[in-house]
């Protein structure tokens, strides 16, 4: 079990650099000059050369790359001098934009983000499991129908038309829910959990779609197992036969979905966020985008890349944990 | 005055089959796979039901159990210690299920969930037939029964999943569960084709032994005539759904009264034999 802990997180090492690597590439040196960017118009070349030697963007592209990696874990200085500026590890980068570390931006967004992200996977996961099951053990009746009929309209509505007629739906035309206004969860938790609705709602109704799809599927197939056949020899009552014997083997593969997705929707919705006006990463990427903030984009594309790679590492223990024939070592 | 004491027990008869046919439509219509099949099983009796893949033997077992594929269709008479079974809701069908028929399948690996523990998949089935029991009360059912099909370790193998067991002990698993709730009737489909042949022998020993001691009706499903006459008193031999011949043991194996069956003898492997040409059936028939 160590070994292979040991061995996964070794492939997760080189995997992360690798990303570094290619984002780093993709960023300082494909895309056009950063240092012309920040200094924008009326710019005089000493102040190009002097963002230049701020940012080390004079030095060798492996030295770069070397103090970008060692910034990472030891944290790095811009500058020298008075103008020098501390970037504290984990330093994922300066924007001289915002006169912030990149980190910090990203730390002070997360837990909105995380919110987010929590409450559209609880949703998604109860609604999408119990339709998918409802569906398979209704298998061509007109419940599944319906709820097929249901998935097809969830996933092909985008996002961002989804977000705006509800907020259009709910909050104007209706006033069921007040206007999204960002509220602390301890000032009044009521309003924090309205606030919170309709982007779960969004979010979570494109993935349930395809969890419904997804847990249907992969119901029925488990229902045709001799171990289920079993199960109903025995007089199992049919609702223990379908949550025992045929929603848990089937719920193997949406575990690992579940953690792509999940991590996925950590790293930022960028459409969700940004059409709410929730202060997340998907937020501060679209805005760094729009304002081409460099290393703010850099920084979100890297937690995005980390969340996904840490995530697939929890799916793989996750497996060890609920079949117990991938668990490793188990003694024979 | 005088009063009939109900008679229980009277009726030596545990299970009557009377013209069960069980059929399904397909494309090219309706078709049969059993035909008015009749047979009876006496207490404590042992039957064994005989015939090539297709002959409608596991249809057969299924229609009783009331597990018959989605689509397929059941008519004719079961009747089990006294209750007509194919009139009696889901329900109450599944209260015979399991408690009062056991069952026994071809291929142990599949047949037992490989998620969960054997020990929770023995107890399960005697926890929701018997009310009021608990999770520990039904974990000693479970060894106990374990250690009755002789799995030896069985207060720790109880924790053990599918995939650590060899076929041979899975099969045996199979028979703890079914034997936990003490059945009246067994059926066993295959139980011995999935296995070895050293193992197909003990886990026959151990399916009469089973029936001495508890008592129990068998029905033993099988394509080998050899595993028939091991275990059971009574064939009931078919072909493509009909019934061929039906008779005790010895009758069949010395004085079969059909060709089909004398084929079907034939294929039984001697020690003795000449190796000759591998005879199939529709070869034999045709006189070759």
């Amino acid at each position: 079990m160590s070994r292979f802990l040991i061995n996964r997180v070794l492939g997760m090492a080189v995997v992360l650099f690798l990303v570094c690597l290619f984002t780093f590439v993709v960023f300082f040196v494909l895309s056009p000059d950063p240092a012309v960017q920040i200094c924008g118009k009326n710019c005089t070349p000493e102040a190009i050369d002097q963002i230049r030697a701020n940012l080390g963007l004079d030095q060798p592209f492996w030295t770069q790359f070397w103090t970008f990696l060692s910034g990472l874990f030891a944290g790095r200085t811009y500058g020298t001098g008075a103008n020098a500026i501390e970037c504290a590890a984990p330093c994922l980068g300066y924007s001289f934009q915002t006169s912030q570390p990149v980190t910090d931006m990203i730390v002070q967004r997360l837990p909105v983000s995380a919110t987010v992200a929590i409450g559209a996977a609880v949703l998604w996961l109860l609604a999408g499991v119990s339709a998918g099951l409802v569906s398979a053990v209704r298998e061509g009746r007109f419940a599944d129908r319906f709820v097929t009929g249901l998935t097809l309209t969830g996933m092909s509505i985008p996002n961002y038309v989804l977000a705006l007629s509800l907020q259009f739906l709910l909050v104007v035309t209706l006033g069921w829910l007040p206007f999204p206004q960002a509220v602390p969860f301890a000032d009044d938790p009521v309003r924090w959990f309205l606030n919170f609705l309709m982007p779960w709602i969004v979010l979570a109704i494109g993935a349930a779609a395809v969890y419904t799809r997804l847990t249907r599927a992969n119901v029925i197939d488990t229902l045709q197992e001799n171990y289920v056949r079993t199960a109903r020899a025995k007089g199992l009552r049919p609702d223990l036969v379908w949550r025992r014997h045929a929603l848990r083997p089937a719920l193997t593969p949406i575990v690992t979905i579940f953690g792509m997705d999940f991590a996925n929707l950590l790293g930022g919705a960028l459409i969700t966020e940004t059409v709410f006006g929730l202060n997340g990463i998907g937020k501060l990427a679209a805005d760094s985008i729009t304002k081409n903030d460099q290393p703010v984009i850099m920084g979100v594309t890297l937690l995005a890349a980390f969340l996904v790679v840490v995530g697939n590492m929890v799916v793989d223990l996750t497996y060890t944990a609920i079949d117990p024939r991938v668990r490793v070592g188990s003694a024979k | 005055m005088t009063t009939t004491a109900p008679e229980t027990g009277a009726d030596p008869t545990l299970l009557r089959v009377r013209d069960l046919t069980v059929g399904f439509t397909t494309a090219q219509g309706p078709v049969d796979v059993v035909e008015n099949l009749d047979f009876d099983l006496e207490r404590g009796g042992a039957l064994g039901i005989v015939g090539e893949s297709g002959s409608g033997k596991s249809m057969t077992s299924l229609a009783i159990m009331g597990l018959l594929p989605k689509g397929a269709r059941r008519s004719g008479s079961i009747e089990f210690a006294g209750t007509e079974l194919t009139g009696l809701p889901e329900r109450g069908m599944r209260a015979v299920r399991g408690d009062r028929i056991g069952m026994i399948f071809q291929d142990p690996l599949s047949s037992l969930n490989p998620y969960y523990t054997v020990g929770t998949q023995i107890a399960e089935a005697y926890r929701s037939h018997r009310k009021g029991v608990t999770r520990r009360q039904a974990r000693t059912v479970a060894i106990e029964a374990m250690e009755r099909v002789h799995i030896r370790d069985a207060a720790r193998r109880v924790d053990h999943y599918p995939h650590q067991f060899s076929g041979g002990m899975r099969q045996r698993v199979m028979i703890a569960m079914t034997l936990s709730m003490e059945p009246e009737l067994i059926i066993a489909d295959e139980p011995t084709t999935a296995l070895d042949v050293t193992v197909q022998a003990q886990i026959l020993d151990l399916l009469a032994e089973i029936r001495a001691e508890t008592g129990a009706g068998l029905i033993l499903i099988t394509h080998d005539l050899a595993v028939v006459s091991e275990v059971t008193d009574h064939i009931v031999v078919l072909r493509d759904g009909d019934l061929v011949e039906a008779g005790p043991v010895e009758r069949i194996f010395t004085d079969p009264q059909e060709e089909y069956t004398r084929m079907l003898l034939d294929a039984v492997p001697r020690i003795d034999d000449e190796i000759g040409l591998l005879r199939t059936t529709s070869a034999a028939e045709e006189g070759r």
